[in-house]
């Protein structure tokens, strides 16, 4: 069984890794990153703070881009360029190949966060900011993030096509991020219909405002480490949860 | 394998529809077919685009589910994995992933097919010499020409040495000399004991190779059993020409005959059977002068068996 995850998640990484749409994002990062310096005059003796947040930010905006534009297509384009035939034609086992897509993705945004995160240390040092090994923390965060989107643009991409795949997963990165004021919205609205919507997208979705710890991390505001291993469990379940479903909707799929 | 019981695919009364568009308009693509291949046999799958070949295809590799009826491969569900690790499949205009080299996918094929890695790689570039494609075997396929794609479609196919082959449309794309090439290793595997179901609407290929066909027309099985009970070998009609026939004559010839073309001094008779022959025989010893220059039986062949079917299923009842 892991073999068969295996092979289609080898097989994943290499196509995803040698796509143009993959280099041009990492690249694009470290430009971001670097362009930090042309606000150093701006920046009133917070430089180093400032180099280091555009730095994590790039990071962690990069990497949600290739999860959502890569992810987004990721099964569907097996089924439109019917390569989903040879692959099920075989013994292979419909949730298997979910899962192996899944893996194989998450492997392409390791080896992107390790790229990204080298070259960000790189770029403290030329700009002469002594990097602290605690910034890692921050990319562990965006790690646990994407183990969330990644599961979410797989689901959609079992049904849907990779644009509205793409601004569906975009519109659950958006809403994530804003679950706590969901919450506040849901407890003041006078509307029990807006009440009920809001309590609704508030336990469905993904809270991923748990997952930047940027602040912290930067301004070195305290940081519960055991928060941190909490948000980790919780992006494990919900991932599960999500590629559980992705699998039976994909099960019932004919081609 | 050779005691194996029931046939290797076995299809009783199946029905598959489609609901299409927003309107959900129904299609009816199978409609009541009923179909055995044996162990051992090549088997054609006849008829024209849209007739509802890929549609069974894609029942029988468990990726389409019937509305009604069964098929069972190798005497399982479709499904099955046990069935799957047992046989090959080219799908119809095959496209493999753009940013992997023909060797990378062969080897991906062979794993998810259980050949054990140590054998995979042996197995690949055997098959890589066997279609002629170790040129390309290191180079991305987004550069293939349809041809090569179809080579390594096939190779992919029998990468895991397996009992059943099914080939939807697989000499499409290839040239005369890879038809050929491709014609020899599908003999070869009926050879080794394997059974091939290959669907087609290129008639020579299946005259030329096939044990038995089965011809489906507007989703309905018209037709299955041996070429020599179909084209029952029968003489259709017989070509007479002759030479130095005066007007008066023409006519009375005409008479016995189907049609007729005048061209110069010869002319074409096209009769019924060996009795109007003899009468187109008759007639031109006794009117003299006239010389018969040749006589060429026409028996029917599988297009004319095809186009027959095609124009009855296109008629509306």
């Amino acid at each position: 069984m892991m073999g068969r995850v295996s092979a289609v998640a080898l097989n994943t990484f290499r196509e995803s890794i040698r796509d143009k749409v993959l280099v041009t994002l990492i690249i694009f990062a470290v430009f971001v990153m670097g362009s930090a310096r042309v606000i150093q005059p701006l920046a009133l003796g917070e430089e180093a703070k400032i180099i280091k947040d555009v730095g994590l930010s790039a990071i962690t905006l990069f990497s949600v881009l290739i999860a959502v534009l890569i992810g987004g297509r990721i099964v569907y384009r097996e089924v439109e360029k019917r390569t989903i035939y040879i692959i099920l034609a075989r013994p292979v086992r419909r949730w298997e190949f979910i899962l192996g897509k899944y893996l194989g993705l998450m492997a392409v945004l390791v080896v992107s966060l390790v790229v990204m995160t080298a070259a960000f240390i790189a770029i403290l040092f030329i700009l002469g900011v002594a990097p602290q090994l605690y910034l890692l923390l921050a990319v562990l965060a965006t790690f646990f993030e994407l183990v969330v989107l990644t599961a979410v643009a797989v689901l959609f991409s079992t049904f849907s096509t990779p644009i509205t795949g793409a601004v569906f997963t975009f519109a659950v990165y958006f809403v994530g991020h804003l679950s706590r004021d969901l919450k506040l919205l849901a407890a003041m609205s006078p509307s029990p219909i807006v009440k009920a919507m809001s309590y609704v997208f508030y336990y469905v979705l993904p809270n991923l405002g748990n997952f930047n710890i940027r602040p912290e991390v930067v301004y070195g505001a305290p940081l519960d480490p055991y928060a941190l291993l909490l948000s980790g469990l919780y992006a494990l379940v919900y991932a599960a949860t999500l590629l559980l479903i992705s699998a039976t909707i994909f099960n019932r799929r004919e081609f | 394998m050779s005691s194996f019981p029931e046939p290797v695919i076995g299809v009783t009364r199946l029905s598959k529809v489609y609901r299409s568009g927003l309107r959900m308009k129904r299609v009816q693509a199978l409609n009541d077919v009923t179909l055995e291949v044996e162990r051992g046999e090549i088997f054609g799958f006849l008829g024209p685009n849209g007739a509802g070949k890929t549609t069974l295809i894609k029942v029988l590799m468990g990726l389409s589910e019937p509305t009604s009826g069964t098929a069972l491969v190798l005497g399982r569900p479709p499904r099955d994995a046990r069935v799957k690790a047992r046989l090959g499949f080219l799908p119809e205009s095959p496209y493999f992933y753009d940013h992997l080299t023909a060797r990378e996918f062969l080897e991906l094929a062979a794993r998810l097919s259980g050949v054990p890695k140590s054998e995979a790689v042996g197995r690949v570039t055997g098959l890589l010499r066997l279609l002629r494609t170790e040129r390309a075997a290191d180079v991305q396929m987004r550069g293939f020409s349809r041809g090569m794609l179809q080579r390594t479609g096939i190779a992919q196919a029998l990468v895991a040495d397996p009992e059943l082959v099914v080939l939807d449309e697989p000499m499409g794309g290839l040239d005369p000399i890879g038809r050929k090439e491709f014609r020899d290793i599908i003999v070869d595997l009926r050879d080794r004991g394997k059974t091939v179901f290959f669907s087609t609407h290129i008639l020579s290929d299946v005259e030329m190779i096939c044990d038995r066909v089965g011809i489906v027309i507007a989703g309905r099985m018209v037709e299955v059993g041996r070429l020599s009970e179909i084209l029952t070998g029968d003489v259709e009609s017989v070509e007479i020409t002759v030479r130095g026939v005066t007007g008066k004559t023409q006519k009375i010839l005409e008479r016995v005959s189907q049609h007729s073309i005048k061209s110069g001094d010869e002319l074409l008779l096209t009769v019924k059977n060996e009795e109007d022959v003899e009468k187109v025989m008759a007639i031109c010893r006794e009117v003299g002068g006239i010389r018969v220059v040749g006589i060429a039986p026409h028996r029917r062949t599988l297009e004319d068996y095809f186009m027959e079917h095609v124009a009855k299923a296109g008629r509306p009842s």
